[in-house]
Order: structure tokens, then C-alpha cells, then sequence
């Protein structure tokens, strides 16, 4: 408990870093916000008037520490580009872009692990250089490439989804969520390739350590050790692997919400980035930075429990 | 001597990525049409003799788009390769070799960095510096891929600052920059090299997405990535264009991809 205290605060600061180099970056490039919001109609007056509404005459750590302030009570201020309050915009496209992640993430832990511990009986020959070209194949495509033709075979030949007609999630939930799954399978491919990759080089690697020689020539068999030890120690392993896919899909959903037309948090970003609509990029940035740390600790505090020794500091 | 075992897939890769790159050189001198130029007579068409891989909405020939394309898109992963492999390498060798307080700083935050998705870090870069300028999509990629051969080259010249040629060489009075340059970078080479194929991987498929995205490059400049996004809007009228243009990206991190799993397997022969 004492850990999970410790790895709790070490969140709190790294997100509190990560917020403030956010803001500090942004306001480096924003220029004016006020003259960017208004535009050709800005006067002398309009400008100052605007500036104090704003609250840009304070200095810059009172603005921070408002801004951050608000981010938790969900004021995040006033989008330049749409004139409504961010926290309103961003809402709706977060509960996507999260739904579509989870069934992504679903997808690639089912599918991966399994497959990965099967792969691992092949370390030499032609089903293993098969299946290595193989795996680095499906590396090798694209997901907005893959997603161009899943659309068009699943969604404009099979009819199963429409392209580019997104149902909503609150109005239609199942068919959104069979919308969502083949865009997540798209963002699922190389990852579920480069999970396999990992999971079967870790069980490769413990399949030949002493331990399992030990259990081996004591007679049990290769099969059932795979399943009481190796799998156990292969596990952290795993965790770590698949808290980091979970910040990784995050990052590409934004292509593939690009390429399904899926009104998620990554096509509000690219839009925001080529608006320059700042406010908005900036809390987009934040919670995906902080969704990312998030994991990364839940991921360490999960291994904490799975593996004793860690508990005690030491390494696995 | 020993006896050089075959390495099928070092052979493979090279092969793919030689022709590919025979072709882009190629193509930046001669391209059997012009990438830009439309015709009203050639709209539409499928893959022939005259258009090996058809021609587009405006009838441009898009063996030849993609062969500039190609070329863009293999220039700048490769600028970008270069910035993120030179800086990351020689941050990794003095955090590595001198340690101390600027190491530990330097690792945290790498260890920050390299948790996040490259493409949101380069996202992030270029809403930083404006989008849609090919310059600008370079030092956003470089930037993003120096923590990762940061961290990579670190450990290397950690491990080697302890070995005995080392301590011979500075008891012998070299300077800290020939032990850098002369004695230990040639040794870190068997773990830079498979990292230059996973970053040159990583640069062609982001700068991919972000021109997919339309805040990479932008026309009059043409890349694979962009041209894809054009192609999915005429995808039912003209197949060949997406499907083409997507096989060569595919392609070209499949070969490279090889390279680096032949480079892992001779690593581990040699080991």
C-alpha cells in the first residue's frame, strides 16, 4: 500500500509537469488570443476590453494556476474557432474516442497473448520465417491504408456499416459500437503484431532459463510448465507491454477516426491544430498526456500485486 | 572462419528496399509522365501498359505520383532518422560515459517522453511550429525520435565506459572525445543500426499519417501519405490509386522492417 501511495503522487506530479509544460508551450506560440479572436474587427478598445474578459492582463502563473483549477472542475475555457466552452465540445468526442480504444484494446489482448504463446513453439525453420515475415507484414500496413479498405469491402460492398455516417452513441449504441469495431480492428492490426513479437520472445527467453530445465528433467512436461510457470513470469511482462499499446491506440485513433469519419477526440485535434484554435489543442494534449501516464501506472501498480519481488524493490 | 549461415531475411529485405529505392532515384530524374499535369481524355483509367498503375480523377498518371511521392516520403524519413540518430546518439553518449546529475535529469525525462505515442508528440511539435510546411514535419519527427536512440545509445556507452579496452585507453592518456568517437561509437553500431531501421519505420509511417491527416506535407509537394487521402475519396471510382499508393508504403517499412529483423538474427549469431 505503501507503493501504490508513493506511485499515486509520482502521477499527481508528473501530470502536474506535463500541464504546465503544456501551457507554457502553448503560450509561447499563441501569440494573442484576443487579436486572433477577433480578427479584422480588432480595435484598440475591443482588444483591451477583450483582454480583461479573458483575464490575459494577469501574470502567468496566476493564469496557470486558474487554468488548472478549472481543468478539474471542467471550465477549460472558450474554444477560438466555435465560441463555446471546451469542456462541451470535447465531452461527447472523448466517450468515442474511448469506446473505440477499449474495443481495440479488447481486441488485441484477446487475440495477441494466446497467440503469441502458441508462435513461441516455433524458433527455427520455415513456419517460423513464415510468420516472422508475416509479423512483419501486418507491421508494415498502414491502419488508415487498412481502414480505406475495410470501408470500402465491409462498409460499401458487405453493407454493414455506412462510411462515413457515424449513428451516435447515445442514439443508436449498438450499431455505433459495430461501427467502432471495425475501425478498431484497423488500429488493432500492427499491434496486435507487435504484441505477439513481444509475448513470444518473453516466453521463448523463460522457456530457457533453469527453472523450466529444472521442472523439465524432473519429468513434468513441457506443456504443463509453460502453463504453471512460465506463463506466471511471463506476465509482468505482458502487463507493461499492454499499458503502453493502451497509450499507443490512443495515439492512433486519430488516424483512424480520420479515415472512418469517426467525430472522436483525434479529428477535433487535427482540426484544432489546423485552426490554431489553441485552448482546445491544449486540453486535447493534456488529457491524452494524462491518459497516458495513467496507464503507465496502473499498468506498474497491477505488476506490483501480480509480482511479489517487485513489491520488495527488486526487479523481476 | 566460420561458416556464414544464409540470412534470408537480411537478403529479402535488402532486395525490396534496393528496387524501391533504385525506382525513387529514378524517379526524381525521369518519370515516364508528369505527376502533376491532368488530362480530360485519361481520367479514370486502369492499370495498363501506357499507366502501369492508372490514372487519378484528373488523369494523372500515378505511377509516376507515386514514384514522387516515394521520393519525399524516403527523403524525409530519412532527415528525420538522421537529426533523431546524430542528437540522440550524442546524448546517449555523454549521459552514458560522464553519468552524474545532468544523466539522471536527462533519463527521467527521456523515460517521460518515450511513454507517449510518437505521432501525439509530433502532433503536438508541429501545432507548436505551424503545419503543413515539409520543413517543419523534419525537425517535428527529429525532435520526437531523439529520445528514443537516446535511451537506446545510453545504456551501450554505459556498459562499455566500464570495460577493460576502455580503461586502457584512458590510462593511456586519451581524451574523453577520442574514447567517444574512436573507441566506443564503432561498438554501439550492432545496437544503433536495428534502431535506425525501427525509427526510419516509425518516420515513413508518421509523416504517412500526418500528411494523411493534411497537416504534414501539403501539396504543391507530393507524399504517400497525402496521396492516400485523395485516393480514399475516389476509391470507388478509382481503386488502383489507394490500392497502389498504399502497397508502397506498405512496401517500403516491409523491407526495411526485414532489414532490422536480419540485422536482430546475425546480432544474435554473432552473440
Amino acid at each position: 500500500m505503501k507503493y501504490a501511495a508513493k506511485r499515486i503522487f509520482t502521477l499527481l506530479l508528473t501530470m502536474i509537469i506535463v500541464s504546465f509544460l503544456t501551457f507554457a508551450a502553448f503560450e509561447l506560440v499563441s501569440g494573442d488570443p484576443a487579436q486572433t479572436m477577433l480578427g479584422t474587427q480588432a480595435t484598440p478598445e475591443r482588444l483591451a476590453l477583450l483582454r480583461e474578459e479573458l483575464g490575459l492582463n494577469r501574470p502567468f502563473f496566476a493564469r496557470y494556476s486558474s487554468w488548472l483549477a478549472g481543468f478539474f472542475s471542467g471550465d477549460l475555457g472558450v474554444s477560438y474557432n466555435y465560441r463555446q466552452p471546451v469542456w462541451s465540445l470535447i465531452a461527447p468526442k472523448l466517450e468515442i474516442t474511448l469506446c473505440m480504444c477499449f474495443v481495440s484494446f479488447l481486441l488485441i489482448t484477446v487475440i495477441s497473448i494466446p497467440l503469441g504463446i502458441y508462435s513461441a513453439r516455433w524458433t527455427s525453420g520455415p513456419i517460423n520465417a513464415v510468420r516472422t515475415a508475416f509479423n512483419q507484414l501486418c507491421m508494415a500496413v498502414p491502419p488508415f491504408f487498412t481502414g480505406i479498405l475495410v470501408s470500402w469491402g465491409f462498409g460499401i460492398l458487405l453493407r454493414m456499416f455506412t462510411p462515413g455516417d457515424f449513428p451516435g452513441l447515445h442514439e443508436q449504441f449498438g450499431a455505433s459500437l459495430k461501427y467502432l469495431f471495425f475501425a478498431a480492428i484497423c488500429l488493432s492490426i500492427p499491434r496486435i503484431a507487435m504484441t505477439v513479437r513481444m509475448m513470444r520472445s518473453t516466453v521463448i527467453g523463460e522457456m530457457n532459463k533453469a527453472y523450466v530445465r529444472t521442472a523439465i528433467s524432473r519429468g513434468n512436461d513441457r506443456r504443463g510448465v509453460l502453463m504453471t510457470h512460465v506463463l506466471k513470469n511471463s506476465l509482468v511482462a505482458a502487463v507493461t507491454f499492454l499499458g503502453q499499446t493502451m497509450a499507443e491506440i490512443v495515439g492512433g485513433s486519430i488516424v483512424v477516426e480520420q479515415v472512418f469519419g469517426i467525430p472522436g477526440l483525434g479529428r477535433m485535434l487535427v482540426a484544432s491544430i489546423a485552426n490554431r484554435d489553441y485552448p482546445v489543442v491544449q486540453t486535447i494534449v493534456v488529457i491524452l498526456a494524462f491518459w497516458v501516464v495513467l496507464t503507465g501506472t496502473i499498468a506498474d501498480l497491477l505488476n506490483q500485486s501480480i509480482d511479489p519481488r517487485l513489491r520488495l524493490g527488486g526487479h523481476a | 572462419m566460420n561458416k556464414k549461415r544464409f540470412n534470408g531475411y537480411l537478403t529479402a529485405g535488402l532486395l525490396i528496399t534496393g528496387i524501391l529505392v533504385l525506382l525513387t532515384v529514378i524517379g526524381a530524374f525521369y518519370t515516364p509522365y508528369d505527376p502533376t499535369a491532368m488530362s480530360g481524355a485519361a481520367k479514370f483509367q486502369g492499370p495498363s501498359f501506357a499507366h502501369f498503375f492508372g490514372t487519378d480523377n484528373f488523369g494523372r498518371d500515378i505511377f509516376s505520383r507515386v514514384l514522387k511521392g516515394t521520393g519525399t516520403t524516403l527523403t524525409i524519413a530519412l532527415a528525420t532518422v538522421a537529426i533523431g540518430a546524430v542528437v540522440g546518439t550524442a546524448v546517449g553518449a555523454v549521459t552514458g560515459y560522464f553519468g552524474g546529475a545532468v544523466d539522471e535529469v536527462l533519463m527521467r525525462l527521456n523515460d517521460a517522453l518515450t511513454a507517449f505515442p510518437s505521432i501525439l508528440l509530433a502532433l503536438l511539435v508541429i501545432s507548436l511550429v505551424g503545419p503543413g510546411n515539409k520543413y517543419n514535419v523534419v525537425l517535428a519527427l527529429g525532435i520526437v525520435f531523439i529520445p528514443s536512440f537516446a535511451r537506446v545509445t545510453r545504456m551501450s556507452f554505459a556498459s562499455l565506459r566500464d570495460t577493460n579496452y576502455i580503461l586502457g585507453a584512458r590510462l593511456m592518456g586519451a581524451k574523453s572525445g577520442r574514447i567517444l568517437l574512436v573507441h566506443m561509437l564503432p561498438n554501439t553500431m550492432r545496437v544503433v543500426l536495428p534502431a535506425i531501421t525501427i525509427g526510419f519505420n516509425n518516420a515513413v509511417l508518421a509523416e504517412a499519417s500526418m500528411s494523411f491527416l493534411g497537416i504534414g506535407v501539403t501539396p504543391p509537394d507530393a507524399s504517400l501519405g497525402y496521396m492516400l487521402s485523395e485516393a480514399q475519396g475516389m476509391f470507388t471510382s478509382a481503386p488502383w490509386y489507394a490500392l497502389f499508393t498504399g502497397l508502397m508504403i506498405a512496401l517500403l517499412v516491409f523491407g526495411v522492417g526485414l532489414i532490422g529483423e536480419g540485422l536482430q538474427q546475425l546480432e544474435r549469431e554473432v552473440a
